[in-house]
């Protein structure tokens, strides 16, 4: 019973709920919810926003903010690719996700240094960062779309972990990235849960000076989720360049506002502190359901946007409310037992 | 200390980011293409005798693209030069910005303006901030020829490759051979409100109902984006969601290679079929191995040399107008609205001629 309730004051159960009543809504109007093939593609449509969504949010639990990962991830898959196809590279392919992370890694110790080193706002650092990236893509390296990956990065795109059909025969496939997220997830999920630098990020989220003062290294736990950010992006590159099976300077652009929306969907605090990585992969399950439904739904095109964008406001507002609510309830027994 | 190296890289990242936003690091990259440009055109200018020839048919003719590394417009140049070929006495040849930038393709006429070319044969990145310095040519008494402009004022003619809603009915055709004219279809586009891209929507639509009765429009426009990953996204729901469908129009250069590449995931390929705009070069994997019917789209080397064409004839005071022939296909026989000639010079793309195209 107490466990009951307990769920009832989390943000996580209530995305939870929606997101089965939406499914219920779209298997009522349209039959194909429930189907092996749509639950396959929407994992599919889910891997890339999910693997940004980890990094960004242990950077937003932390107190700061990044919206330079889509340029980061744009910048490493086009040089990985370009560098890979001038040596030929034949080679299996974890040499192009070590150098991707490589890469990233450079990338989020740039924003590092200047957001836990330099102390300047992340979001101010990482608008500079995003648009120093992309600069360097479209001016320095004159960025075009690229059609021909590195033979293990193609590979590795074809390469399906479960294949559905329907009763027609058409099928729907999930790529081998997907064990890429769960292992990710895992990973994630053990460090903000079990360790001591997962206890310090929400600290330093919460309130910096206290954490300093107890004990906590501020400036190595921020060069951390950057720098880890940084690597998850860069790997995230590679895996959308192999699964597109191609390489496209900007497609990824304008993916940071979607996925920060999921985070904070999913119940993570913008300022930092508080979250959980199950709120932020419900988020993002949610948002990539939304957007990879309207058609089934049965919106009009010129009605899209306007869907997504109330979704994400009844959305957040249910969770919200009733976080709200039983806020109040504590408080009041509070105040009565203190009486 | 620290503060004011913090204060500083504030500043510096903000001024990053706004040039960043506004288009280009314009200032050196103009100033150094720009020389590069004079310099190489005034060898070109020197090398023409007089520079004052009209009248002689010994004209300069310069191709302004948007950008001289963009395959599109390399291919462009095959034309310029074929053109070049084909008339000796003339001095014709193509020269652009080194990037996509409204500045610096400013510059570039400028100079050229300098030089004393006899025709400008512009493809504006931005026609707005185009039309003053094009003013200026026209003052100094330089033919001015636009191409993919329509709207432009300071110009003889623009000149377009076809009008949108033939445009349209052409990929209508193309898909309806592929679908075997019966079965329902699906047109998307770029964005709402992009005219091109629903102009051809709206003429593959009316196509299809004037003359394929047996096929049928799902009530729907799958908006893409611009964008391959949403493109793709988009068709395999729509897969999905209309288990019955078998055509879909691209009207957005990715919106045909997107739709194919959920046909093929879906093990479609023969089933369902896409045709509409796309690069040959890009897509040649899709349209090998059938995912994609067919591309269509005007071939940027027929549109360079129709636009030095044109002006040759406006300089020799020839008349252009309703049914002006520039003696290439698609060019054969031209509209006119306004000053804007417009042809009907498609061309399909399938995986027979794929290699011929090499943009």
């Amino acid at each position: 019973m107490n466990k009951i309730k307990k769920m009832t004051h989390q943000t996580e159960f209530y995305i939870f709920l929606v997101i089965i009543v939406l499914a219920c809504i779209i298997q009522g109007r349209s039959g194909q919810f429930f189907t092996g093939n749509n639950i396959v593609s929407l994992l599919n449509a889910m891997i890339v926003p999910a693997l940004f969504s980890i990094g960004t949010f242990m950077i937003i639990v932390s107190g700061g903010i990044d919206v330079s990962f889509p340029a980061v991830a744009a910048l490493t898959s086009y040089v990985v690719t370009v560098v890979l196809n001038a040596a030929d590279y034949t080679g299996p392919i974890v040499v192009p996700f070590l150098f991707a992370g490589a890469l990233g890694l450079a990338c989020g110790a740039f924003n590092a240094l200047f957001i836990a080193k330099m102390r300047l706002p992340a979001l101010i650092a990482t608008l500079g960062t995003q648009s120093v990236f992309r600069g360097i893509l479209q001016g320095a390296l004159n960025a075009q779309q690229i059609n021909d990956l590195p033979i293990s990065m193609k590979e590795f795109g074809d390469t399906n972990l479960l294949v559905s059909s329907n009763e027609a025969g058409v099928t729907s496939l999930l790529p081998i990235a997907f064990l890429v997220l769960v292992v990710v997830v895992v990973i994630a999920f053990i460090i903000m849960r079990y360790t001591m630098l997962g206890r310090g990020i929400y600290a330093i989220g919460g309130d910096e000076n206290s954490a300093n003062r107890a004990g906590f290294k501020v400036m190595k736990i921020q060069f951390f989720v950057y720098c880890f950010a940084g690597v998850l992006a860069g790997v995230t590159g590679v895996i959308r360049a192999s699964m597109m099976n191609m390489v496209h300077p900007t497609n990824m652009f304008g993916m940071e506002m979607t996925v920060i929306a999921a985070i904070v969907l999913g119940g993570t605090s913008i300022t930092g502190g508080t979250g959980t990585l199950t709120g932020t992969m419900l988020g993002t399950f949610l948002l990539t359901m939304v957007s990879n439904s309207l058609i089934m739904l049965g919106v009009p095109s010129y009605w899209q946007d306007f869907m997504t964008g109330l979704l994400i406001i009844v959305g957040t507002a249910v969770s919200s409310i009733q976080i709200l609510r039983s806020q109040k309830q504590k408080k009041n027994s509070l105040s009565r037992a203190s009486s | 200390m620290k503060k004011i190296l913090a204060i500083l890289l504030v500043a510096v990242l903000s001024v990053a980011l706004f040039t960043a936003c506004s288009g280009e690091p314009a200032a050196e990259g103009s100033a150094s293409a720009s020389t590069e440009a004079s310099a190489e055109a005034s060898t070109e200018a020197s090398a023409e005798t007089g520079g004052e020839a009209s009248g002689d048919g010994n004209y300069t003719i310069a191709v302004v693209p948007k950008d001289s590394t963009n395959p599109w417009f390399v291919r462009m140049e095959e034309g310029v030069k074929k053109y070049q070929e084909e008339n000796p006495g003339m001095t014709v040849f193509q020269r652009g910005p080194a990037e996509t930038d409204a500045a610096q393709q400013i510059q570039v006429v400028e100079d050229l303006i300098a030089q004393g070319v006899d025709a400008l044969c512009v493809v504006p990145h931005d026609p707005g901030a185009m039309e003053e310095v094009l003013g200026k040519a026209r003052e100094q008494g330089i033919v001015v020829v636009t191409h993919e402009a329509s709207s432009m004022e300071n110009c003889d003619y623009d000149l377009e490759a076809f009008n949108y809603d033939e445009y349209g009915g052409y990929i209508m055709d193309t898909l309806a051979a592929a679908m075997g004219e019966e079965g329902k279809y699906i047109c998307m586009v770029g964005s709402l409100t992009n005219d091109s891209h629903n102009m051809e929507a709206d003429g593959a639509i009316a196509t299809q109902q004037e003359k394929y009765p047996n096929m049928e429009l799902i009530d729907e426009r799958l908006v893409t984006d611009d964008n391959a990953e949403t493109a793709y996204q988009r068709a395999k729901e729509a897969l999905q969601a209309y288990p019955d469908i078998k055509g879909f129009v691209g009207t957005s250069s990715f919106d045909a290679p997107g739709a194919g590449r959920a046909i093929e995931e879906a093990g479609l390929t023969g089933k369902v079929f896409t045709c509409g705009t796309g690069m040959p070069q890009t897509n040649k994997e899709l349209l090998e191995n059938g995912a994609v019917s067919a591309l269509t789209l005007w071939d940027p080397a027929d549109a360079g040399y129709a636009m030095c064409k044109l002006a040759t004839m406006i300089l020799n005071g020839e008349e252009v107008g309703e049914g002006t022939d520039l003696g290439i296909e698609g060019y054969d026989a031209l509209t006119l609205d306004g000053h804007v000639l417009t042809g009907n010079a498609y061309i399909t793309i399938t995986k027979e001629n794929v290699d011929d195209y090499n943009f």
